[in-house]
């Protein structure tokens, strides 16, 4: 019961949260956007005829004033339609199946890799006090202070052009190397430090000791007793890491020219496509929505002491 | 020896000594690519870049990266750039350029002009298809230019282009007229650009949808995958046999296959290059140029696109102080043209103080030096015009104003120096230039409404001097009927005349003396601030051979290119 009630609870806030979504980004896109009819024809170098412009007005509801245009929009996405992009000519929808996989992949990909590197660097590191350890906090310190495309940057022109181990772009796995660890470095830093202060904490705890005392070896101490309690805040580490993975895709996908809804969102700002922008907008909402309710379901199912029966 | 930059100052310091009879291709260059530059900026480069040297070995595949996906391939649509050297890979057009801008046949075997100058009768080659197996008859011509003319196909570009198209009559299949409302000389130059390409009528009359993704021409290459933010990848047509003569190429393409990256990142698409893993780059970065240039096995080439040159600022003539020629003339002249094109494109642009690109037909290099920078000049002219006084922060007043106006401009990595660099060259003259950044969709607004003292970053490329008119005719002013790119607002009736009747005329010397004038004209009018030639960027592979470069925006033309090494 417990869990059908935290679902049911997280998907109606769930509909309001991409409602909201929706309405702050077709506003805020029609504030700055300017006249959007002459932004879908080419900008400050085109030269469309009046017809054409009266054209596009007509087609996409521009003539409307903007609360029609609003209430219109709202209609046809509560039928599930997101339109047509102003930019590509085709559905969004469509558009957006088509990019979202890549992105899926990287994040994933980036996710797991980020968790497995946290969970190795900070069992080992953690209750030491050892020269190691203090390399891997400096350097941890480091990564997430740095913006994702300078790391990108620097990974592309030591990995890439110096070194030339991995190609820059491309299709194979060796081409997934690179914006993979730009995206999965950082976060396993902040993943790790968080993880290894759970640790030591753990470590120091009287249940520790006990299983020392019964005579378990140390390994068995830290991967079999420790860490399983380290994991919750982890957990709820991981749902806040979802924005970061979704934002550092932005520049990822465009530093290493991979296909994603990323990239495809910086050039939907960039050319007023109120559509685009608002469908992945929603997307991303949802995915958020969606994650923390896992993130909750597992907090729940891994420590059943903050559960209301 | 392979910069032009080189070369060219040499050629203004023999200039200076009265010598410039002499002066011709950048001497002893081991680049077969070498330039001709004249004194004043006047620009050649050696028709052997137009066509097609020697034939070449068929096979292997190109792999070639660029910056920006056009986001769609009915090029009847937009007015990207890009769509140039895409539309000549898997389009054909009616006619094509000669190097000296004369239309010269391709799918139109030849045409003729009536005498008034409104009907355009062309008679088309009979033996060609489309990569979908429909004719290229007269019929696909009269679907083409009413498809690129239909509101639905939201065209930015091409419509306007054809504006003073009324209708066409299929006279038999291989004769096609074009009935024009006025006569339009430059009707013959747009036809030869990609934004006016040749599509296959059975996907514009039943699945126009299909252009977007996977339209069928009649070129060289044929698409066999079209993937957004990722790239374009063609296949050999192997009948193709419809190159323009004047290419001088023969048959099919040499290469197999080309696959074309979407790589938005500049150091990306140079690291790409630099590994071997792509042979050919668009959108070369400027900043890797003197890499590029150093590598024995890598060719960097910075050519001047034809059309109007790039503007650092263009001036609301409407709205002071620009309604004084004095000002307009004075700032003109305080810019630092060679300084700021250094730092910003790391000299691979040539600086510019006339208002047609020097590769344009009938560009005429006499207008040159009247803009040229000199502050000392320019501190007169402010001076003359009674902006005598400075105030504290050292601006000249009048009258108890201060000498200046704002400037609408966006974000851009390359833009914001440029603005920044003009703005201190402006403060050394008392002149106090304000940045206003915006986004580009309220900058575009705003272009299109007159509301704006001053503009930054105009470009226009082009294939004809008609581009003249465009921006400087009086009706090509915003209004609320129609939208158009006289952003100064000049209104000058000598110039109104000159561009009119360059309209009407097909006779190059008249058309010489016409533009001519109208540039000469430009020079005094000063509706802005040229800063530099506007220019495409290429970088490839020394065993990349064969690239022809197009007459019309002197971008790469690959029907003739090769891969040594990789020939079947």
């Amino acid at each position: 019961m417990r869990f059908v009630r935290i679902i049911l609870w997280r998907l109606l806030a769930g509909v309001g949260v991409l409602w909201a979504a929706a309405s702050i980004t077709f506003v805020a896109m029609n504030v700055t956007g300017g006249d959007t009819a002459i932004a879908i024809l080419g900008g400050p170098e085109a030269l469309p005829t009046a017809e054409i412009v009266a054209q596009v007005r007509a087609e996409y509801g521009l003539d409307q004033p903007l609360p029609v245009q609003y209430a219109r929009y709202i209609g046809r996405l509560a039928t599930g339609d997101l339109g047509e992009s102003y930019r590509l000519r085709v559905p969004v929808a469509g558009a957006i199946a088509e990019q979202a996989g890549a992105t899926v992949r990287l994040a994933l990909a980036a996710g797991a890799l980020a968790l497995l590197i946290a969970v190795v660097v900070a069992s080992l590191t953690a209750g030491r006090e050892t020269p190691a350890r203090a390399a891997v906090s400096g350097a941890e310190l480091v990564l997430t202070a740095m913006p994702t495309f300078v790391l990108g940057l620097l990974l592309l022109f030591l990995l890439s052009f110096q070194l030339r181990l991995l190609p820059v772009a491309g299709e194979g796995g060796a081409a997934l190397v690179l914006p993979v660890g730009t995206l999965a470095l950082p976060l396993a830093a902040t993943m790790a430090q968080v993880l290894r202060q759970e640790l030591d904490a753990i470590l120091e705890q009287p249940f520790i000791l006990a299983a020392r005392t019964r005579g378990l070896g140390e390994a068995a101490v830290r991967y079999g007793h420790a860490l399983r309690h380290a994991l919750v805040p982890l957990v709820t580490l991981f749902g806040h890491m979802f924005g970061f993975l979704l934002g550092g895709a932005i520049i990822t996908e465009t530093l290493f020219a991979r296909q994603g809804i990323g990239r495809l969102m910086a050039d939907a700002t960039a050319a007023t496509d109120i559509p685009m922008v608002v469908g992945i907008t929603l997307l991303v909402a949802a995915s958020y929505v969606i994650v923390n309710l896992v993130v909750d379901l597992l907090t729940a199912a891994i420590d059943p002491r903050g559960a209301t029966a | 020896m392979r910069r032009w930059k080189r070369p060219l100052r040499r050629l203004a310091l023999v200039a200076g000594a009265g010598l410039l009879a002499a002066c011709g291709a950048g001497g002893g260059d081991a680049d077969p690519r070498a330039r001709r530059g004249g004194p004043n900026g006047d620009f050649t480069y050696p028709a052997t870049d137009y066509a097609e040297q020697r034939p070449g070995k068929p096979g292997g595949t190109l792999h070639a990266s660029v910056g920006t996906d056009t986001g769609t391939l009915d090029l009847h649509a937009i007015s990207h750039t890009n769509a140039q050297w895409i539309g000549r890979l898997i389009f054909d057009n009616l006619v094509y350029l000669d190097d000296k801008g004369e239309p010269t046949p391709w799918l139109a075997r030849s045409w003729a002009v009536s005498p008034d100058g409104l009907t355009y009768t062309f008679h088309l080659r009979d033996d060609v298809t489309f990569s979908d197996g429909s004719r290229f008859d007269a019929e696909a011509v009269r679907l083409n230019l009413e498809h690129m003319r239909d509101p639905r196909t939201k065209s930015p570009l091409a419509a306007a282009y054809i504006a003073p198209y009324v209708d066409g009559r299929v006279i038999d299949p291989t004769t096609f007229e074009a009935h024009l409302s006025r006569p339009y000389a430059p009707f013959l130059d747009v036809l030869a650009q990609s934004w006016l390409a040749m599509m296959s009528p059975r996907q514009i009359r039943l699945h126009p949808e299909e252009l977007a993704t996977r339209p069928s021409g009649t070129g060289p290459f044929v698409v066999e995958r079209y993937e957004r933010q990722k790239g374009l990848i063609l296949r050999r047509r192997a009948d193709y046999h419809s190159a323009p003569d004047y290419l001088r190429h023969r048959g099919p393409a040499y290469f197999d296959r080309v696959e074309i990256a979407f790589v938005p990142e500049a150091m990306a698409r140079y690291a790409g290059l630099a590994s071997g893993e792509t042979q050919l780059v668009f959108d070369a970065p400027p900043q890797n140029a003197a890499a590029i240039r150093a590598d024995p096995r890598l060719v960097y080439d910075s050519r001047i696109r034809t059309g109007l040159p790039f503007r650092a600022l263009t001036y609301n003539l409407d709205r002071a102080p620009w309604t004084d020629v004095r000002v307009r003339r004075a700032v003109a002249q305080a810019v630092d043209r060679e300084a700021i094109t250094r730092s910003v494109f790391f000299g691979e642009v040539l600086p510019k103080t006339d208002f047609l690109a020097g590769t344009t037909a009938y560009y005429d290099p006499a207008a040159a030096g009247v803009l040229r920078y000199d502050p000392a000049a320019a501190n007169r002219l402010l001076d003359q015009a009674g902006w005598t006084a400075r105030d504290a922060a050292g601006y000249r007043v009048r009258q108890g104003q201060r000498l200046g106006a704002e400037v609408l401009t966006w974000s851009s990595p390359t833009l914001t120096p440029i603005n920044v660099a003009v703005q201190a060259d402006l403060r050394k003259i008392g002149f106090d230039l304000r940045i206003v950044e915006m986004p580009l969709s309220q900058y575009t607004e705003r272009q299109h409404t007159g509301d704006y003292q001053t503009l930054s970053a105009g470009v226009w490329h082009t294939n004809t001097p008609d581009a003249l008119y465009i921006l400087h005719h009086s009706g090509e002013i915003s209004s609320a009927r129609r939208i158009g790119q006289n952003t100064a607002h000049v209104r000058d009736a000598e110039l109104d005349r000159l561009l009119e009747r360059a309209r009407e005329s097909s006779d190059p010397a008249e058309l010489r003396r016409l533009y001519g004038a109208a540039q000469r004209r430009l020079v005094e009018i000063v509706p802005g601030v040229p800063l530099d030639e506007n220019h495409s960027l290429v970088a490839y592979a020394r065993r990349l051979h064969g690239v022809i470069f197009d007459t019309s925006h002197n971008t790469p033309v690959l029907t003739g290119a090769w891969l040594d090494g990789d020939a079947r």
